[in-house]
């Protein structure tokens, strides 16, 4: 039998709910039932951070501090997590939290309404066991936006009391809260509801496809982060919601051989090292997606299954070669990545079917890839186009090309007739590059909307594309680099 | 009569003016204790959504509530009929013509742009209010439309207004227009400026509106009691303009609505009127229980109250030598749909700094289909320096003259006759540029794409009314309550003042917002009057409390009050003639005042005058990728006239994050419209604020010529930091790139296009 009312834990108590809405944030849990008000609203799409609360997740003995957007979170998926939000920092008459401390030092805080996602943010970097420095501050801080200060007492605050060492309530009762998610996070699956409004979260691959094969018309999310703008913008009601974030096989990271197994729950931030590993470029890319509170949440399985033109993480898994594994019931089957986008809005997903788990094979000697994405803001944008290019390289000439572009068509798409005009292509004569350059305005009409022109895309496509020659060539990356410049300078 | 008083000895240090304690408020902000537009409820609250036009110009033929009336849950629905007609409101007066913002707040014949209010519903939750508003039926004529402000003064554009006739022009039109009022700036002769000129540079500059961006969105709650008198929380950075605005609107009497000013988060200008208030109170009028209304972020950016879009043309001359002998400049700002666009600040800011001879600025107040543009941090002033500061730039360049010598060359100083009228007393323009110029920041060396930008900025400031309590509480402690919403720390400002004053410690005072009914009249927070007019008044009321215990000290000595004088904290026998008395202290009087006559306080009423004006000079360096047209802001130094800091952390809080709205508006932020006359980017995902890889660890040097007309010397400091950085960017990347852009944002599309155009003409 499934459980049938989600469990957290909350100020060190057990917190169970039978009511719960599948389609209830968990800001609104936070402002309307339980009362506390001290967690914003700002924006109600995830981008602004007022509405910042950490969540606490079992880590072994430890407990893994997280920061995630409460107005986009659904209430249900904070089921066997620790639940923190600004009010439960320090206690009244105790000295207050060292973040807290810092920004009120630091004059960290003018009007305040940001204050408490600053602080959750902080909170969060405050327990990762590492000394701040700035590009890493600013990498906490990109999903907060603050409209008096100019950031510089907010970074000042940062760097003073996140200094890598935690010692707070948090930290010295971390075994103990450790213990209590164990008991609260079973090995069930959860179903709160009934058959015409639930929202569930299977514990095995099994029971999900069980579950989907029932209801095909469930949304299956991972971290909402996209799926949550539904109900707080379209405002849509989501009647049946499945979340993945439990299915154990799902949050697994395999190799066979050489190849990297991504379960589809795996999130962003779980996913960087290993993907990373496979390119640097990556990670960067990964990095500069969303937002701290977004990676938290958020899985690359989700962001390929959502099928968007301007997902950030299709464009270099397919420049890799990657596959993607589906399921239905025990039917499971393999495709190429790029076979998986069919149209706009329209991937190759039977009803019932899920995205399992990603394949990405590993770089062979010889082969050069590189990643750049082009956005308005460096930090926390959507793309208005990002290029990934897997060359393979033999005695100076390219002998073999994989290309892939988001936000050039209507899906994430390889540049084939590109790929054609490089093979055979001298590194080292710029000059012949040009037809390779044109067959990219063959490959792609690109998309022109307010976030870049099709002539913006278009040019700096071409761009990226020398820029990938350049480097594969061997002229240094720090002088060619497009993005993740200020990474490398700071 | 207007307030106007003597500094004191500016040789005098002062022992807490000019520290660095916490903020008061800092405990709430960091805890989420702090209470903001959103965070109360009353019982049997009802929640309110507003029905917005989804067209940019319709007359609206009927409006049929019905069946949202019938849903369950539905306790009130209002539309124009539920607001008194135009006809019977009261002469507007003030800032803001009052028929135009009842209009604005409740579309009547016609929705002026995408997003005007239509009609709103109360129900018992948001949900069911939201299903509510789409069983509103509305009758629309969709009419052409206008959004951009060239295209609205064009012959044959879409008019807004049937009854809108140009104002200032001879004689006057018989046809009406989009363009509400043409108003001039001469001084000298241009003709014989320019011909006196060894260089001139002509160019047409146009931005794009900018929102101002607060996180908190607009929040109120009313309730209306039986007995016709109600109550609002409201989050604003005037609660006494929500009074009489609403008041005004509904018709009810001053006296029967009390409004309390929530914590407010962040305003920028863009919480000086309503938008929703009196909505929210028509709704508790009619459905008997409160009512709170929150705005969707979407319809922050739809319906709340952007800055102007402008169109500037400007030529400049200059002799060989840098001087400034003519300039001559037309400024085209849209207001929205309704008149009252900040053009004549843009005129006056714009060419304050410089003390020239010959200047002719012609301005445009025009109309178009968009919300009515609210204040956002010195109105008008940055479009029209951005023009200025730029053609000053290439006339540097042309002269091969460092662009601060430049400035310094047509500085004002003490003495020069101001462009609007008034001879500047004692300013800083010169100080401030001179720190720049010395600063580290202007020695740093450059690389390769990479370019330094200079720009100025000016910003009258101002007084106003304001009403300040303060009281003498038995345990010597001290509670100020003001009536001017704190959106930069005035609150910590206003007890230094009030600490320094009485010679207690900081911590001993406190103060809070006061509503409507606990201090007569206060003026908005805005235009950087606070720290000067309330500061002013606190120094009033501090002194006033300070007579009341003088006089009672010399009652119980038996001496005449003016033989006792006050300092640091104690009251003292004036001299040897006085007598022979132990001193005695604040806390000493304090507690003894029942014995001395009772409670003790100190008032002061005023209308502050005496502001002294603003000036800045900012410093940016960038770099300019050539291959994605992407701008980096290197370094960043902000140098202002504060005249005195009071707090001086505040002060630099202040520069810090104008100057980073003002990169903002230079590289990213604009408003983006459809086709259809539509808002394309209502929302953080597609407006872009900077975030905090976008900026460097902003400089700042606060520079201090003390304000004549303040006690402690005190300019305004809120809105200048805003003015120069739209300059101060282009000027950098003008440098970084050998292209000059004249159109904001650039955007990276924009600047490699502009790249490009340069590449293809070399």
């Amino acid at each position: 039998m499934p459980r049938t009312c989600i469990r957290f834990l909350r100020r060190g108590e057990v917190v169970e709910l039978r009511d719960v809405e599948p389609d209830e944030t968990l800001l609104e849990y936070l402002r309307l039932r339980e009362g506390s008000m001290g967690t914003k609203e700002g924006c109600a799409e995830g981008d602004c951070g007022a509405c910042t609360v950490v969540l606490g997740r079992r880590d072994g003995d430890r407990v893994r501090y997280e920061p995630v957007n409460a107005c986009i979170y659904l209430l249900g998926m904070v089921d066997g997590r620790e639940l923190v939000t600004v009010e439960d920092l320090s206690a009244p008459g105790e000295a207050l939290h060292p973040v807290q401390a810092a920004l009120i030092d630091h004059h960290g805080s003018q009007c305040g309404f940001c204050t408490p996602g600053f602080v959750m943010s902080l909170f969060a970097l405050y327990h990762q066991g590492r000394a701040a420095d700035r590009a890493g501050v600013n990498d906490w801080l990109a999903g907060n936006l603050c409209r008096c200060t100019g950031y510089r007492p907010i970074a000042d605050a940062a760097l003073a009391s996140c200094t890598g060492r935690a010692d707070d309530a948090f930290s010295r009762r971390s075994a103990r809260t450790a213990a209590a998610l164990a008991s609260v996070d079973g090995e069930d699956d959860l179903f709160v509801g009934d058959e015409e409004r639930f929202f569930a979260a299977p514990r095995s691959a099994a029971s999900l496809s069980d579950l989907y094969l029932r209801h095909p018309d469930a949304t299956l999310v991972t971290g909402a982060t996209d799926v949550a703008l539904w109900i707080t913008k379209q405002l849509r009601r989501l009647p049946r919601v499945i979340h993945l974030g439990r299915v154990r096989e799902l949050l697994r990271i395999d190799r066979e051989g050489a190849t990297l197994v991504l379960g589809a729950a795996v999130s962003y931030a779980d996913a960087e090292e290993a993907l990373g590993a496979v390119h640097p470029d990556i990670a960067e890319v990964l990095r500069r997606l969303g937002s701290k509170q977004i990676r938290a949440a958020g899985s690359v399985g989700g962001n390929v299954a959502n099928g968007s033109p301007i997902g950030d993480t299709p464009p270099p898994l397919i420049a890799l070669g990657a596959e993607l594994e589906l399921r239905r019931g025990d039917e499971v089957r393999r495709l190429a990545l790029e076979d998986f986008f069919v149209d706009y809005g329209r991937q190759d997903r039977r009803p019932g079917e899920f995205v399992s788990r990603l394949f990405v094979p590993r770089l062979e000697p010889g082969q050069h890839f590189s990643c750049h994405k082009i956005s308005k803001r460096f930090d926390q944008d959507i793309s208005a186009l990002l290029g990934a290019f897997r060359l393979s390289v033999s005695a100076g000439r390219v002998v073999d090309a994989r290309i892939a572009f988001g936000g050039m068509a209507a899906t994430p798409r390889r540049a084939l007739r590109c790929e054609a005009a490089l093979t055979g292509l001298r590194l080292r004569s710029p000059e012949a590059w040009r037809p390779a350059q044109d067959a990219l305005d063959r490959d792609f009409r690109p998309i022109d909307d307010m976030r870049a022109s099709a002539t913006y895309r278009a040019g700096v496509a071409k761009a990226l594309l020398a820029k990938a020659l350049l480097e594969a060539g061997g002229t240094p990356r720090s002088e060619t680099r497009v993005v993740g410049a200020e990474a490398e300078r700071a | 009569m207007a307030a106007v008083m003597k500094p004191r000895d500016p040789d005098v240090t002062y022992s807490q003016v000019g520290t660095r304690p916490k903020r008061p408020d800092g405990v709430d902000k960091v805890t989420g204790r702090a209470r903001y537009g959103a965070d109360v409820s009353a019982p049997g609250m009802l929640i309110g959504k507003v029905l917005r036009s989804p067209h940019a110009h319709a007359r609206i033929r009927g409006i049929d509530t019905s069946r949202a009336e019938a849903l369950e849950g539905v306790k009130a629905v209002v539309t124009r009929d539920d607001f008194p007609g135009l006809d019977e409101l009261p002469d507007g007066g003030g800032e803001e013509v009052l028929v135009d913002v009842a209009c604005n707040v409740m579309a009547r014949e016609k929705a002026l742009y995408e997003g005007h209010a239509v009609a709103a519903v109360a129900a018992t939750s948001a949900r069911i209010a939201k299903r509510a508003l789409g069983l509103i039926e509305v009758d629309y004529e969709v009419l052409p439309h206008v959004t951009d402000v060239d295209a609205a003064m064009a012959p044959g554009a879409p008019v807004l207004h049937e009854t809108m006739f140009t104002r200032g022009v001879e004689p006057a039109p018989s046809e009406p227009s989009n363009v509400a009022e043409r108003s001039e700036i001469v001084q000298g002769d241009v003709a014989e400026g320019f011909a006196q000129a060894d260089v001139i540079v002509e160019r047409d500059f146009r931005t794009e509106a900018a929102h101002q961006g607060y996180i908190e969105p607009h929040a109120c709650m009313a309730s209306m009691s039986e007995d016709g008198s109600a109550e609002m929380w409201v989050c604003t950075q005037g609660h006494y303009s929500v009074r009489d605005m609403c008041a005004q609107i509904l018709g009810l009497p001053l006296s029967r609505l009390r409004v309390t000013a929530s914590e407010i988060g962040g305003g920028f200008g863009g919480k000086t009127t309503v938008f929703i208030e009196p909505t929210a109170l028509a709704l508790s009028m009619k459905s008997g229980r409160p009512v709170k209304i929150v705005m969707d972020r979407d319809e922050v950016f739809r319906a709340s109250g952007p800055t102007s879009s402008a169109s500037i043309s400007m030529k400049i001359g200059a002799t060989r030598d840098g001087r400034i002998t003519a300039a001559e400049g037309e400024l085209r700002y849209q207001g929205g749909a309704f008149r009252g666009s900040p053009v004549p600040f843009g005129a006056e800011c714009c060419f304050a700094l410089y003390d020239t001879a010959n200047v002719h600025l012609t301005c445009y107040d025009v109309v178009v289909n968009r919300p009515k543009q609210a204040a956002y941090r010195a109105p008008g002033a940055p479009m029209a320096s951005f023009a200025v500061e730029s053609v000053l730039d290439e006339i540097a360049l042309e002269l091969d003259m460092d662009p601060i010598e430049l400035r310094l060359r047509n500085a004002v100083k003490e003495g020069s006759k101001s462009i609007y009228g008034p001879s500047f007393g004692p300013v800083g323009m010169v100080e401030t540029l001179e720190e720049a110029r010395d600063h580290e920041n202007y020695q740093a060396p450059l690389a390769a794409r990479q370019g330094r930008g200079v720009a100025t900025g000016f910003w009258p400031n101002y007084g106003g009314e304001t009403s300040v309590t303060l009281n003498v509480n038995t345990d010597g402690t001290v509670l100020l309550s003001l009536g001017t919403p704190d959106i930069g720390g005035s609150r910590a400002s206003m007890c230094l003042m009030a600490a320094e004053e009485l010679g207690v410690p900081y911590e001993r005072v406190r103060a809070i917002i006061a509503d409507t009914n606990a201090l007569s009249f206060n003026a908005t927070t805005g235009g950087s009057r606070v720290t000067h007019s309330a500061g002013m008044a606190t120094v009033q009321a501090a002194r006033n409390a300070i007579d009341n215990m003088r006089g009672r000290v010399a009652e119980m000595w038996g001496i005449d009050a003016e033989a006792v004088e006050w300092e640091d904290g104690y009251a003292r026998p004036s001299g040897s003639n006085a007598g022979d008395f132990e001193p005695m202290s604040f806390a000493e009087i304090a507690a003894l005042s029942s014995q001395t006559g009772g409670p003790i306080a100190g008032h002061a009423e005023i209308n502050a005058a005496g502001a002294g004006n603003s000036f800045g000079t900012h410093v940016v360096d960038v770099e300019v990728d050539d291959q994605t047209g992407a701008v980096s802001v290197l370094r960043y130094l902000v140098v202002q006239d504060a005249g005195r800091a009071i707090h001086p952390s505040y002060v630099e809080g202040q520069y810090q994050g104008g100057a980073a709205q003002g990169v903002g508006w230079a590289l990213n932020e604009e408003y983006i419209y459809g086709e259809d006359g539509t808002l394309q980017n209502p929302g953080f995902l597609d407006y872009r604020m900077p975030v905090a890889s976008d900026l460097p660890m902003i400089d700042t040097v606060i520079v201090e010529v003390p304000n004549p007309g303040h006690p402690y010397g005190v300019r305004g400091v809120g809105e200048t930091p805003i003015v120069p950085p739209l300059a101060a960017v282009a000027n950098a990347v003008a440098r970084a790139t050998g292209r000059r852009l004249t159109e904001l944002p650039m955007s990276p599309p924009r600047i490699l296009a502009a790249l490009s155009e340069s590449a293809e003409a070399g």
